[in-house]
């Protein structure tokens, strides 16, 4: 998993609106942001970086593999 | 002689409210961050403890402290209030502090996003909790030039401090980075045994005045 955690989301839903990859939903019941497609994951830390309480953990070990094209 | 006791107290006190939060903080289950945002995090966390600590840190518990002097304890019960109140104060500051220092949200509009999202109950139970923090420290600091006697201020101060322990433990264990399970129920623990302290003086007197006035009348 690459984004690890949310700990005291407040629900302003900005950080489903950044992520371009659609891996964060807010959750209906909880009213709070949930990972929800974690594998969809491309460490861009767009989430991170736009939460205002710094609610969202992204795990450091993980980094995107180099993918050299041959073509 | 009488040192010992006071020490005892003191050390005790210090165990309960600083050392089990440091040591529930230390263990707990929660990536670490920046030195700041973990130094902020941590200083909040034990100005919100020490504000469960003044339940105890006052007449309510007399018999408990009782090696200690009242106007001691009164002393400490200042010192702490206006110390960490003024931390608990600026702490909604503390959440996008960092923010100065990073790429991404600026502080403002983060500081903004977070004081307007009403749909969190977290938020509003912490926003009317703050609310009554300001009040308790300006009636506090003011106190002499209230119209009103000690005695009402002191009850007022009382419903006043309850209400707002009752939602800023709320606010903390919803929102609270630190509050995993272990931490809430400290937290839960402490904050009803010092409403039930505040509670059980305030009813004890209640009755014990009631019962005083009604002797006085059979004498008559």
């Amino acid at each position: 998993m690459t984004i690890e955690r949310i700990d005291g989301c407040i629900g302003c839903g900005i950080c489903v609106k950044t992520c371009p990859t659609d891996v964060i939903r807010m959750d209906p019941k909880t009213k709070k942001a949930a990972i929800t497609y974690p594998a969809d994951c491309q460490i861009c830390h767009l989430c991170r970086m736009y939460c205002p309480v710094d609610a969202i953990t992204i795990s450091p070990e993980k980094s995107i593999p180099v993918v050299v094209s041959w073509g | 002689m009488r040192e010992f006791p006071k020490k005892r107290i003191l050390v005790s006190i210090a165990a309960i409210f600083i050392g089990l939060p440091l040591l529930f903080w230390a263990v707990g289950d929660v990536p670490r961050r920046t030195v700041l945002k973990e130094s902020l995090s941590l200083l909040t966390l034990l100005a919100f403890c020490l504000m469960l600590a003044q339940f105890f840190l006052a007449r309510t518990s007399r018999g408990l402290l009782k090696d200690l002097k009242m106007g001691t304890v009164i002393k400490i019960h200042k010192v702490i209030g206006y110390l960490f109140v003024a931390v608990l104060l600026v702490h909604p500051f503390f959440v996008v502090l960092p923010r100065y220092f990073e790429a991404g949200v600026a502080p403002m509009e983060a500081f903004v996003t977070m004081l307007t999202t009403f749909d969190s109950v977290g938020i509003v139970v912490g926003i009317v909790a703050w609310c009554l923090l300001l009040l308790l420290a300006i009636t506090s600091l003011i106190r002499k030039k209230l119209p009103m006697e000690y005695t009402t201020w002191r009850l007022w101060h009382g419903i006043m401090a309850l209400v707002f322990i009752s939602l800023a433990t709320w606010h903390a264990i919803e929102l609270g980075r630190h509050t995993d399970r272990a931490m809430s129920i400290y937290m839960s623990i402490l904050a009803v045994s010092g409403i039930l302290f505040l509670l059980k003086t305030y009813v004890a007197a209640g009755l014990q005045r009631r019962r005083m006035v009604s002797h006085v009348s059979t004498q008559q």
